[in-house]
């Protein structure tokens, strides 16, 4: 946890959290788009990065706890990260809650915050090459 | 990785839309399908409706097409009594398209698939990025 801590903020890790975080969320806006025009189909989000960091704090070792999205579900020991929520919006009469629209704004959301993130991983690696005179 | 999931989960839904294509196009191809014998039943139309199973190969759930069934509906008759499906009546059976649903349905499965594509080419720009970090 303490390494290549500079000035309080261990960048390296934490861009690394955010990719794996946004990789969870475009998985599971992509599950919405693919399922908007299931019947019964409750559109999901993942838990916003703040809170999920949080959690992970909270956590021995910094990693984020994995939830089950059903009670179906084996309980796994996989890279843990992140829960998903049901949001409640407007209901087709299949019961699918999915919005096109509002997916496709999140997914431009996330890619638009990767870009940025991928950005700053960068910015920082030249940081220490310009350190290492390189 | 979860982006190797979202991509083949955005190609999934792509696939079921196309299934969704080929069954409006097959209902639209047969709008006017009757019977050949008197009193035989013409054409039904076809529904297909999608769910969210979990896929084992893939490690996550996935949509798919569950099951693609006849449309119950009443059959609207005609008069025709010279039509070789005509029944002692003199009325002929035609099938239940309606083609104003199937062109309604069709540019729903068109919105549905370019909705796909549009993550997945978001996603694989996505994927690019992180790969890119490497440089």
């Amino acid at each position: 946890m303490e390494r290549n801590q500079v000035g309080g903020t261990d960048v390296f890790s934490l861009a690394e959290r955010r990719m794996a975080w946004l990789d969870q969320r475009q998985a599971t806006l992509a599950h919405n788009v693919a399922n908007a025009n299931t019947p019964g189909f409750r559109a999901r989000d993942s838990v916003p990065f703040a809170a999920a960091l949080t959690q992970a704090g909270a956590q021995a070792g910094g990693r984020l706890p994995m939830t089950q999205a059903s009670p179906l579900h084996l309980a796994g020991s996989g890279p843990a990260l992140g829960s998903v929520s049901a949001v409640a919006h407007a209901q087709t009469v299949t019961g699918n809650t999915v919005v096109l629209e509002d997916e496709l704004s999140k997914v431009a959301d996330t890619a638009s915050k990767q870009d940025l993130t991928a950005s700053l991983y960068r910015k920082y690696t030249g940081l220490f090459r310009i350190a290492l005179g390189r | 990785m979860d982006i190797d999931k979202a991509l083949a989960v955005s190609a999934r839904g792509m696939d079921v839309q196309t299934a969704r294509l080929r069954t409006i196009a097959e209902n639209l191809a047969n709008q006017d399908t009757t019977g050949s014998t008197p009193g035989a039943n013409p054409y039904r139309r076809k529904v297909i409706t999608f769910e969210n199973r979990m896929d084992q190969a893939l490690g996550t759930e996935a949509v798919r097409v569950k099951s693609i069934t006849s449309d119950k509906s009443a059959l609207p008759e005609k008069f025709d009594p010279s039509h070789p499906a005509a029944d002692a009546r003199g009325y002929v059976r035609t099938p239940n398209v309606n083609s104003f649903v199937e062109v309604m349905d069709m540019r729903e499965a068109q919105r549905g698939y370019s909705a796909n594509l549009n993550v997945l080419e978001v996603t694989r720009s996505m994927l690019t990025r992180t790969i890119e970090l490497l440089k």
